[in-house]
């Protein structure tokens, strides 16, 4: 039994170092490789040779020691070959097999007097060079299929980064406000439309613990996960501060000196924050950099609420907002809105501007909040057409004292 | 958009033409960089000459924000000048003309910068 243990481990070591040399792809494989390929140039050029008449003794000598010695490194190859082969028998009688022993067998027939049939080695020089093309066309094969396997990964990548990207935003639409509190003769609704997947604006309705209400529109400088992150930090500790304090300018001045101590990428949000009293119509705002809002009186004029404002937020901190008092009479309209909408291109390059938005509040105040909201998103799309959109799109209106 | 340099003996001007929005700001803010940032040859002062330019959104506002700051860490006097009237109500109303100095035409920015000097 340990003798042909033995044994079989001895074969199977052969049978490795065979396979090493004939079928790796190392660099003994390929200097073996290539001493064939020389070895029957050589014995083929030596057959013209050895025709040259009168050629003196030590060179035939020289030539016949060589084709022994080429004979036995082709016979040693032929062996080797045998022994790597997987299927033993099929290799012997198949076609490589076949021209291999062609190429020695000559020399064990007829000795140095089979000299033509040595030209049936040029066979041999065929093959090994078809298979070196094969081995290239293999290595071009398996390279396309590494780049295939490696795309297929930045594709599935770019995929699961889309989806994550895709929660996010189904997450920082969920924060804004489904819904305006109900009230009494006091109506509101809003829309945010993106730019990219992850928007910088956003808005808020808060219920105050006086009974009143806070409204805020903002917009975060850029877009994308920064500015979504910038917000949702924004959105929150104006919501926690807008509790604690009765007067809108001081809430800003707050919320900006809280936005400037955690603000590492230096992003700042421009705000409009007003607060208004469902019983009376008093509504007191303070502006943080934000476009004015229209107040679309019932009784027909549109007025811009361009109290002065205080700097934007997160830029400076320790600077002040003043606080300023409007009256609303009942039907009162208020419409908030971002830079989106005025700065919509069209594919001409032009802006659509705070005019055509005062346009639309003019003709369709009118109606409810929910109808304006849509009718100014679509007078803002229509426009804009073909041209891509820039900027996130946010409108919030707001009625006091509707029927 | 193309945003030009001009190296003069009281300031360095940086000219951008056309609209600053969210793809231009990041070139934009490098150009400014690029002129703070040259190590030991800081320029006498950063001056804006916005007379080209057309639009500004607010990441242009954040580029110029970030350069104004960068400025004042380097002691360079930064300003602004020749703003158009729609860029203008940007910088007014987003409040930025009151933390930045925005002056009419060059020569009265470029006037500034040599008193600030002597």
């Amino acid at each position: 039994m340990p003798v042909r243990r033995l044994a079989g481990l001895a074969s199977a070591k052969t049978r490795s170092f065979a396979q090493l040399l004939i079928e790796g792809r190392g660099p003994y494989a390929r200097a073996f490789e290539n001493l064939i390929v020389v070895l029957i140039i050589f014995s083929v050029a030596s057959i013209g040779v050895e025709s040259i008449p009168g050629l003196p003794g030590w060179a035939m000598r020289t030539l016949h020691v060589t084709e022994i010695i080429i004979v036995a490194i082709f016979s040693f190859e032929y062996l080797l070959r045998i022994v790597a082969a997987r299927n033993k028998l099929a290799f012997i009688f198949g076609y490589q097999g076949l021209i291999d022993l062609l190429a020695i067998a000559p020399f064990y027939i007829g000795g140095f007097d089979a000299r033509w049939l040595r030209a049936l080695r040029l066979l041999r020089l065929l093959r090994v060079l078809k298979l070196q093309t094969h081995f290239l066309e293999k290595v071009v094969e398996e390279r396309t299929r590494e780049l295939a396997e490696k795309n297929e990964a930045l594709v599935k990548a770019q995929a699961q980064l889309k989806a994550e990207l895709e929660v996010a935003r189904s997450l920082q639409l969920a924060i804004l406000p489904a819904a305006f509190p109900a009230r009494p003769g006091c109506q509101g609704a809003a829309r945010m439309i993106p730019a990219t997947t992850m928007g910088g604006d956003f808005y808020d309705y808060i219920e105050l613990p006086d009974g009143r209400i806070g409204l805020v529109i903002a917009d975060v400088s850029g877009h994308g996960v920064p500015a979504a992150f910038f917000m949702a930090v924004a959105r929150t500790n104006l919501r926690e501060l807008a509790l604690r304090h009765t007067d809108p300018g001081e809430c800003l001045a707050q919320t900006n000196d809280a936005l400037c101590a955690q603000n590492p990428l230096e992003l700042f949000v421009t705000v409009f924050y007003c607060m208004l009293d469902p019983k009376t119509g008093v509504l007191r705002y303070a502006n943080g950099g934000h476009n004015p809002p229209y107040l679309r009186r019932a009784a027909g004029p549109i007025e811009a609420l361009n109290g002065a404002g205080g700097l934007v937020l997160g830029a400076m901190p320790g600077v002040g907002f003043p606080t300023h008092t409007v009256q609303l009479s009942r039907g009162d309209q208020l419409v908030l809105y971002t830079d989106g909408v005025t700065e919509a291109f069209n594919p001409a390059e032009e802006l659509y501007g705070a005019q055509r938005l005062v346009d639309e509040v003019r003709v369709h105040g009118s109606g409810t909040p929910a109808a304006l909201v849509e009718r100014i998103c679509q007078s803002v799309t229509n426009f804009a057409g073909s041209a891509p959109q820039s900027d996130d799109i946010t409108l919030t209106v707001l009625t006091w004292g509707a029927p | 958009m193309i945003v030009r340099i001009e190296a003069l003996a009281e300031a360095t001007c940086v000219i951008p033409e056309g609209r600053l929005d969210f793809d231009a700001a990041p070139g934009f803010q490098e150009a400014l960089e690029r002129v703070l940032g040259t190590a030991g040859k800081a320029p006498a002062a950063l001056i804006i000459d916005a007379a080209a330019l057309e639009y500004v959104s607010s990441a242009g506002l954040r580029a110029v924000l970030l350069a104004a700051r960068a400025a004042q860490r380097a002691g360079v006097p930064f300003a602004l000048c020749a703003l158009q009237p729609a860029v203008r109500e940007v910088f007014d109303l987003s409040g930025f003309s009151r933390i930045i100095a925005v002056h009419a035409d060059r020569a009265t920015a470029l006037a500034r910068a040599r008193q600030g000097r002597s």
